[in-house]
């Protein structure tokens, strides 16, 4: 018996060389009429270089995790004997794992000469590195002698994509993802899904398309495919749940956003999905008492009062009673009575502050000086750099 | 563990982001730096490298870009990491690396131990041989791929072209006539030439080109060259014809014999539109004038342009001509009735003007009013702008089906593969096309190789001043062509290489205006063009084609603007019959398609698909009635990105395109597409059932035929598929010994059984039967 494996990539179309001359020219029509006899050219379209003849594979070529490793399995019977009994056996080798790739592991019960024994394999490739692709026959020959052997093809999976995150945490409890995804395999990659699978705690809203006339368009045009080693950057906005961003003390510390689904297409739609595992990240720690902001203007007037409504919540585990301070800046003068109690403030509660000040000097100037100080502990936490706002004179902005 | 690569990745980023601050101007192609403020990021910068011996976690909260661990496939990762998952995983992971080793140390044992058992050596579709099948010329490599490709073809060339530089006397060349034998013979002892041979010599070596030969020449200025002149250089010969072609040319009767008849075809091949009734008789003696003046020493680097004398390039110094005024003045007698500028302008024929319309450089056209202007004075032209061609290799005759048989099917079956070669058709245009269509294209190159020494053109030549007729260019147009097609791409490279960008004034016929009286336009034919800014491209250097391109498709929009403003093509004011207008910007509106579809093949071979696309589609403007083909192709283009969707999109396009026609074409493109569409969808089943379906209106489909035997073999039906692609090469061989069709049928062969060395070798019988010496042999594997 002969045993020969061949991986089944998908086929590639034959491109010719189109080579044309004009009626006038020396060789006439010679060369168009050999396009046109050539089989591979589209016909009436000799010109044309991408052909419609599918060749098959040439090599091994790349494998990529996440990508479905197939091949065709055949065992020939060579001799001039009949042989009984023959079973073939595929595994698959990997550095963690073995696993069973057969269709069935009925045994043949018996292979004429010249006849041989098909099976075609599929195993989505799930680890990066060296698999053995095992096969092993196990036959009788007429004299009853029993055979066996094996054969092993070794081959490399690669990694096909990079992805890069970074997270940005905006002050409304909003996270912003973005995701550079690489491609760094030897050929085009169409992105078919890039989705970002939210954790419970948040819904997510993906921001790679702009609505223009109701139609929504990518935002990375009509390239809809990935160059070896372009990279895209994907942008999602994540959104506390309702019930988890009213308690605000759960989102603390690391926590785990989702994680990003991949799906592309190569070649003749040779698709390979991967998942990145969960992407996590570090929430802003707030301490014990958070300030945040819900209003504040963009443009002030300069020496002008403006308003602001701070959130205050209280993110431990215990009551408080805040007093708070209001120390004035450089440039923050803030307006009322500093030290004024606000009362007591239970576990993830939260209280809404309207304050009124003014800025003395112009340009972009940052909110500070609050200080909240919980009676109970005699603990102060101060707050610094709360947000930024515009100074303009008066004349300007009238203008 | 990959987890611990992943920091190890990122730190490197953070160290790439502090060069690119240190070195500000560098753009990393890699490195999409998000938008960060220059200052923010250096700050940035710091803190991470501070901070990267702190914990993991910590690095989480930075604004860096994080490598991520691709886990595995989504099947495979139900563990969810939950807040200290991240670690474990690193744990596992390197507990797993660590088991990885011992147990893949013992694989490769196993492995080993296993192999010796098996019968190994017999297995070529192996997989374990990952990536060493470099040969393979699939196009949907990488660009990596194709870089690599590059070097691999310099090395082919060597192989083929050293010895053909090295054996200067083939029998080739002795079967010459003495004519033609002659002026190489009297080049010989010109000590210039030997100059040349060494640039030949050179030229062995892809990388290096010709110019460095030439370079020494160059230099000198025209100053100089008069005085180091030498008269002994020159070959008063020139003037006179040779004994055997004014023999020929004074005898009409074909004697069919030696390669001086080319002259015979020349004169009455009917696509030869030359031109000058009066001075007919006479063209061909002063074009052997010419071909023997190409022997003249070339060390002068400025050539004399008088108008008086019929050639250009002939008489290397102007102290010569002076010297030898006679024989030159008999021929310019002959073309005394050309000088009446009423029957120029009448000699040339409307079909000429608008064929070989070209609008010339300004430099060039300056060259060339100034010698339409000074009609007895001398013109000096650079020798750097003059074209001077010759064969750079002799002879690439040689049939690979033959050397196959040689060795695999012994003596005796090698005899009986006939094929035509140069010898055994007629010296003329009438055996080239023979050649041609009985695909023996190296035997046709071979031919054209023996035409153009006779014009004076032959091995050794480049470098020498030449004179250019339509047929001489006609004829490196069809050598080129051919060894383009027989994807000899570094030779045609180098032969190409003497006529620069096909715009010197030598190439115009206004520069012979007693040759080719009244004529005007480039002698270079639009094909050759294509030709010319196609090659780069198969070389590794597609940029330069799609400047070359560019710089075509400048030219017919210009040509295309002047006919619409009521001018002549080059923009002259010349009266043209609506009907010859329309007829012009027909051509024209044709030719600047071709340019067209050559950007976007060239753009596709870049892969730049979102370019060729939009290319492609402008083709459709140029030829409406390959909609259909052309957006089929598209989808196609789609299909081998992987975009599905896209390229369903376009297949519906040509199934409304063609709804309004039927006919049998248009039923079978819409099933073909359809059959890709669901190979694109894994599909194999349904795909072969649209193949099929395409046979069943056109049984002699040759793609179908072959595409579903491809089908067939996906499904694990390998003797079925076996079965048909055998059937249809027995059924018409004549059509289906293709190279794609062969190719998919010897590695079937393979996967089939130990016998497939018989059975690739039964092919070989087959080929050897139907094709000519242009096959190629690399799809049989036999190698």
């Amino acid at each position: 018996l002969i045993f020969a494996v061949m991986r089944l990539t998908k086929p590639t179309l034959f491109t010719n060389i189109p080579v044309t001359c004009e009626e006038r020219d020396l060789p006439g029509n010679l060369f168009n009429q050999l396009m046109k006899d050539d089989p591979s050219t589209v016909k009436g379209a000799e010109t044309l270089m991408l052909g419609e003849m599918l060749t098959l594979p040439q090599n091994f070529g790349n494998i990529f995790l996440g990508e479905t490793f197939s091949s065709y399995i055949s065992v020939h019977n060579d001799s001039n004997q009949v042989v009984k009994d023959i079973l073939v056996k595929a595994d698959l080798q990997t550095s963690s794992q073995r696993l069973n790739l057969s269709a069935s592991s009925a045994a043949v019960a018996e292979l004429k000469p010249d006849c041989c024994i098909d099976d075609v394999i599929h195993h989505e490739v799930k680890e990066i590195g060296t698999h053995i692709l095992v096969c092993a026959v196990s036959y009788t020959t007429q004299t009853g002698e029993k055979m066996y052997f094996r054969k092993f093809f070794k081959f490399q999976v690669l990694k096909p994509l990079d992805v890069k995150t970074k997270f940005y945490n905006a002050e409304t409890d909003e996270v912003f993802l973005e995701a550079q995804i690489q491609n760094i395999t030897t050929s085009p990659m169409f992105m078919e899904k890039v989705s970002l699978e939210p954790s419970m705690m948040y819904n997510v809203a993906e921001l790679n398309t702009v609505d223009t006339a109701g139609e929504s368009e990518s935002t990375f045009g009509t390239r809809t495919y990935l160059q070896p080693m372009d990279t895209r950057q994907y942008l999602y906005c994540l959104k506390p749940k309702q019930e988890f961003a009213e308690k605000a003390g759960v989102i603390k510390g690391v926590t785990v956003i989702g994680k990003l689904d991949i799906v592309w297409k190569t070649n003749l739609g040779e698709r390979g999905r991967l998942q990145t595992s969960q992407l996590q990240r570090m929430a802003p720690g707030y301490g014990d008492v958070r300030l945040s902001l819900e209003t504040i203007p963009d443009t002030v007037n300069l020496e002008e009062p403006f308003d602001i409504t701070c959130k205050i919540t209280n993110c431990s585990e215990r009551t408080m009673d805040l007093v708070l301070e209001m120390c004035n800046t450089n440039s923050i003068h803030w307006c009322g009575v500093s030290g004024r109690q606000l009362g007591k403030l239970h576990p993830s509660s939260s209280l809404h502050l309207a304050l009124t000040l003014l800025s003395s000097v112009q340009g972009l100037q940052s909110v500070s000086g609050l200080r909240l100080t919980d009676t109970f502990l005699k603990r102060t936490y101060e707050y610094d750099d709360i947000a930024q706002v515009c100074v303009v004179s008066s004349e300007i902005k009238q203008s | 563990s990959s987890a611990k690569d992943a920091k190890s990745t990122s730190g490197d980023d953070d160290s790439r982001d502090i060069v690119q601050q240190k070195t500000q101007e560098e753009i990393l192609f890699h490195e999409e730096t998000i938008d960060l403020g220059g200052d923010e990021f250096e700050s940035e910068g710091n803190e991470t490298v501070s901070e990267d011996s702190n914990n993991f976690v910590d690095k989480l909260n930075e604004q860096m870009m994080e490598s991520v661990i691709i886990s595995d496939s989504p099947n495979n990762s139900e563990d969810d990491t939950g807040e200290l998952g991240c670690l474990q995983e690193i744990v596992d992971q390197m507990e797993a690396k660590d088991n990885q080793k011992t147990q893949a140390e013992a694989h490769k044992e196993e492995f080993l131990s296993n192999e010796s058992e098996t019968e190994h050596e017999e297995t070529p579709k192996d997989i374990s041989e990952i990536g060493t099948d470099d040969q393979a010329s699939l196009k949907e490599d990488s660009i990596q791929e194709a870089v690599k490709e590059e070097p691999k073809l310099g090395n082919n060339v060597p192989v083929e072209t050293k010895p053909n530089n090295v054996d200067e006397n083939t029998p080739e060349d002795q079967m010459l006539s003495p004519s033609t034998t002659k002026p190489s013979s009297e080049a010989e002892p010109i000590p210039v030439c030997t100059i040349f041979s060494q640039a030949n010599n050179a030229n062995s070596q892809p990388q290096l080109f010709l110019p460095d030969g030439f370079e020494p020449q160059m230099v000198k200025s025209p100053s100089f060259s008069s005085i180091i002149e030498t008269p002994v250089k020159y070959n008063p010969q020139v003037v006179q014809p040779s004994p055997s072609l004014s023999k020929f040319f004074g005898d009409p009767v074909n004697t069919n014999t030696l390669a001086s008849d080319f002259f015979d075809s020349f004169t009455t091949s009917n696509f030869i539109s030359v031109s000058n009734p009066n001075a007919s008789s006479s063209v061909p003696e002063q074009m052997s004038s010419l071909s023997n003046g190409g022997d003249g020493s070339s060390s002068n680097p400025t050539f004399p342009v008088q108008n008086g004398r019929p050639e250009a390039g002939g008489p290397p110094s102007s102290l010569e001509i002076t010297q030898s005024p006679k024989p030159f003045s008999q021929i310019q007698a002959v073309f005394a009735g050309s000088d009446d500028p009423f029957a120029t302008a009448l000699n040339m024929s409307e079909l000429d003007r608008r064929n070989d319309a070209w609008i010339p450089s300004e430099e060039t056209r300056n060259v060339l009013i100034s010698v339409a202007t000074q009609q007895y004075s001398t013109v000096f032209i650079d020798k750097e702008n003059l074209t001077m061609p010759g064969l750079k290799f002799d002879n690439i005759q040689g049939d690979a089906v033959k050397d196959l048989m040689l060795r695999f099917l012994g003596e005796q079956a090698a005899v009986k593969r006939q094929v035509l070669n140069a010898n055994s058709v007629e010296q003329s245009f009438v055996g080239l096309k023979q050649l041609i269509s009985s695909k023996n294209w190296r035997a046709a190159v071979d031919l054209c190789g023996r035409l153009l020494t006779a014009h004076g053109q032959g091995y050794k030549k480049s470098g020498l001043p030449a004179s250019h007729t339509t047929d001489s260019l006609q004829l490196w147009f069809v050598r080129l062509a051919l060894l383009v097609k027989l994807d000899l791409f570094h030779n045609a490279e180098m032969e190409f290489e003497p006529f620069g960008n096909l715009d010197q004034p030598d190439l115009y016929y206004e520069y012979y205006p007693n040759v080719y009286p009244g004529r005007k336009g480039s002698m270079v034919p639009f094909s050759m063009r294509i030709l010319h800014a196609e090659l780069p491209q198969y070389l590794g250097n597609p940029q330069e084609s799609l400047d070359r391109l560019h710089s075509m498709k400048i030219i017919c929009a210009k040509i295309l603007e002047n006919l619409e403003q009521g001018l002549a093509e080059d923009g002259s004011m010349t009266n043209i019959t609506q009907e010859n207008r329309q007829a012009s910007v027909q051509l024209w509106r044709s030719r600047l398609g071709r340019v067209m579809y050559s950007m976007a093949n060239c753009l596709l071979m870049m892969k730049d698909y979102v370019l060729a696309v939009d290319a492609y589609h402008s083709v459709i403007k140029y030829y409406p009635q390959q909609e259909p083909q052309l957006l089929s192709g598209i989808g196609r283009i789609f299909l081998q990105i992987g975009d599905i969707k896209t390229a369903e999109k376009y297949f519906q396009n040509v199934e409304k395109v063609t709804h309004k026609l039927d006919g049998l074409q248009s039923q079978i493109m819409v099933l073909m597409n359809r059959a890709f569409l669901h190979l694109g969808q894994n599909n194999f089943a349904e795909a072969h059932r649209f193949f099929t379906e395409v046979l069943k209106i056109d049984s002699s489909n040759a793609v179908a035929n072959n595409n579903a035997a491809v089908c067939l073999l996906y499904l694990g039906k390998l003797k079925d598929s076996l079965r048909q692609l055998e059937g249809m090469v027995q059924q018409d061989p004549q059509h289906y010994l293709h190279e794609s069709v062969l190719f998919n049928l010897t590695t079937m062969y393979e996967l089939e059984s130990s016998r497939s060395m018989q059975k690739k070798q039964a092919l070989l019988e087959a080929v050897a039967v139907k094709e000519g010496d242009s096959f190629n042999t690399q799809c049989l594997k036999l190698g």
